[in-house]
């Protein structure tokens, strides 16, 4: 965005109460949380010394101290609160806010709070012209393992498998958890097969805290194969949801021609016989037969 | 020098900040100052709680990684400058990942705010319509708007090029709601499968659905279901662990699929 004289004096006005909620705060950070050159910092601190409110005496001045790099603020005169939430950071925080009440009905006490703090936001203005559908994600191990990744300890899950179809119970490293396509993931080490792995948290079936295990966070390498899918136009939303696994698409008629590079192939079988007719294996013509032989497997029960 | 204060003072009005002109000198009353008065301009410090804060942080957190980031980081910025250094969990905490274009998303929020039509192509074809919404689901942003007076959703990440903003506003629908009209779009008439489940096998199913016992092999399982291409995707991911045995179109469904993939 370019720096005008309008954005410089919200940012100075940001600026201000920032520093002083957070004093002795390093003009590198300033200039990191605020996405701005640090000479663009130092710039906005030179004007705040020259900014105050009518009487012009010094008295009436923002004062404000930094050195070697370090920044506080000691009278912000009128600026020591931040500005308004715009309309977009209230939509932002409105739909967060959603998200949180739909991730903790399984806990009352902060689902009421949540709920309260949701209806205030909507006074403030956000809009109820966006909006989104309740997530089905709902885990009463989330606060376990947000306190296991912050505090950096080690966990054993009982995980119900999708993909393998099995029970199985993992000692885990937990990193961070993220929402994609609307479910709710947690980014891993294993610590038995020492590879990354991804849960579904709501297959998560228990989860405890176990004791810590020495390792290093280098996972065995893994093979990776090149599969090429011709998928229909009409099954496109296998490309939208899959996107990170996709090194390339292209859009050939009413197909597309998909290079996929996978180490998890029991995934990829049962993602495209779901899929059946809309995604066929264009190469390695090895995998095409197995495929096709377990679609095969498949229709013999409905012909028995 | 006028002309530059006058369009500085223009543009902070464009971002919502409220500027009266007046009188502020009592000696001067001719003279005409500006002022931004601190309750339209800024957050009230008593707002809100600690604890509040914390959950305001978390909200705005969930989408420092996805293309609403901008708005997120717009927003932590301010909650930190009533809260002061936030505590690390909050960081640990769930966040969004999306493959959704940033600037997209931003002007089909300013277009739906201020009532502008949106022009993009979209299945090939051009589009120009008047955008009343905007709605998540399963992970993707989908526009609720108002072509040709019919209203329909548009994933956004299917649209292609770019997203432009046309002249002149339009009038809402009168009536519009996009609760209900989410609603609408989301009520379906229920059915149900009658499956047999392998043993042991599906548990991604056992755990959702109640399971009688048939035979040695086999246990039954009814599921309810709204979309038949849903319900067979769901079904086939378990191959030879499913069988359809009702409704007779879902199993015949299921058995031409099967059969246009081998026969390719």
């Amino acid at each position: 965005m370019v720096d005008n004289a309008a954005i410089r004096a919200l940012r100075t006005m940001d600026l201000i109460p920032y520093i002083l909620e957070n004093p002795g705060i390093s003009i590198s950070s300033l200039a990191a949380k605020f996405s701005v050159t640090e000479k663009q910092v130092e710039n906005d601190l030179q004007l705040i010394f020259m900014c105050g409110l009518p009487g012009y005496t010094p008295y009436e001045l923002i004062d404000i101290v930094f050195e070697d790099g370090i920044v506080s603020v000691i009278d912000p005169q009128v600026l020591d609160k931040p500005r308004r939430f715009n309309k977009s950071e209230l939509i932002v925080i409105a739909l967060g806010l959603q998200i949180l009440i739909d991730i903790n009905k399984s806990n009352p006490a902060q689902l009421a709070k949540l709920q309260a703090l949701s209806k205030k936001i909507s006074k403030l203005g956000s809009s109820n012209l966006i909006t989104f559908d309740p997530l089905a994600t709902n885990s009463v191990f989330l606060d376990l393992i947000v306190k296991a990744i912050s505090e950096k300890k080690h966990l054993e899950i009982q995980y119900n498998s999708l993909i393998k179809d099995k029970k199985t119970r993992r000692a885990i490293d937990p990193q961070s958890l993220y929402f994609l396509n609307g479910n709710l993931y947690l980014s891993a080490f294993d610590l038995d097969v020492r590879s990354d792995r991804v849960f579904k948290v709501n297959l998560i079936e228990d989860c405890m805290v176990i004791d810590f295990r020495d390792h290093n966070n280098l996972s065995e390498p893994t093979k990776l194969f090149e599969v090429v899918l011709d998928v229909k136009k009409s099954h496109r939303n296998f490309i939208e949801r899959n996107s990170s696994v996709i090194s390339s698409s292209q859009e050939i008629g009413d197909r597309f021609e998909v290079h996929i590079q996978i180490s998890n192939i029991e995934w990829l079988k049962r993602s495209i016989l779901s899929n059946a007719p809309g995604i066929t294996v264009t190469s390695p013509s090895l995998f095409a037969s197995e495929l096709v032989e377990s679609a095969n497997s498949v229709l013999a029960l409905y012909q028995a | 020098m006028e002309r530059m204060f006058e369009r500085d003072k223009d543009e902070l009005r464009s971002m919502g900040v409220e500027i009266e002109v007046k009188g502020l000198d009592p000696l001067f009353e001719d003279d005409q100052g500006y002022l931004i008065r601190t309750e339209t301009f800024q957050l009230n410090g008593n707002e809100f709680a600690s604890d509040e804060l914390l959950y305001l942080t978390m909200a705005a957190n969930l989408w420092h990684d996805s293309a609403l980031s901008n708005d997120s980081k717009g927003a932590l910025l301010k909650i930190q400058s009533l809260s002061g250094p936030i505590e690390f969990n909050v960081f640990n905490s769930p966040v969004v990942r999306d493959n959704e274009n940033s600037q997209m998303l931003a002007t089909a929020f300013e277009a739906i705010e201020k009532h502008k039509k949106l022009s993009f192509k979209y299945n090939g074809s051009q589009r120009s319509v008047e955008p009343l919404g905007m709605f998540m689901r399963s992970g993707f942003w989908y526009l609720v708007a108002q072509d040709e007076k019919v209203i329909k959703s548009f994933k956004l990440v299917r649209i292609e090029a770019k997203i432009l903003t046309e002249d002149g506003a339009f009038l809402k629908p009168e009536g519009f709601d996009l609760t209900d009209y989410l609603k609408k779009y989301t009520e379906e008439e229920v059915f149900e499968a009658e499956i047999l489940v392998r043993k042991e096998q599906a548990y991604s199913l056992r755990s959702k659905h109640l399971v009688k016992e048939y035979d040695s092999e086999w246990d039954l399982m009814f599921i309810p279901y709204s979309y038949e291409p849903e319900i067979i995707e769901n079904l086939l991911w378990h191959g030879q662990n499913i069988i359809v045995r009702k409704p007779l179109s879902l199993r015949n469904s299921i058995v031409s699929r099967l059969e246009e993939f081998i026969n390719g």
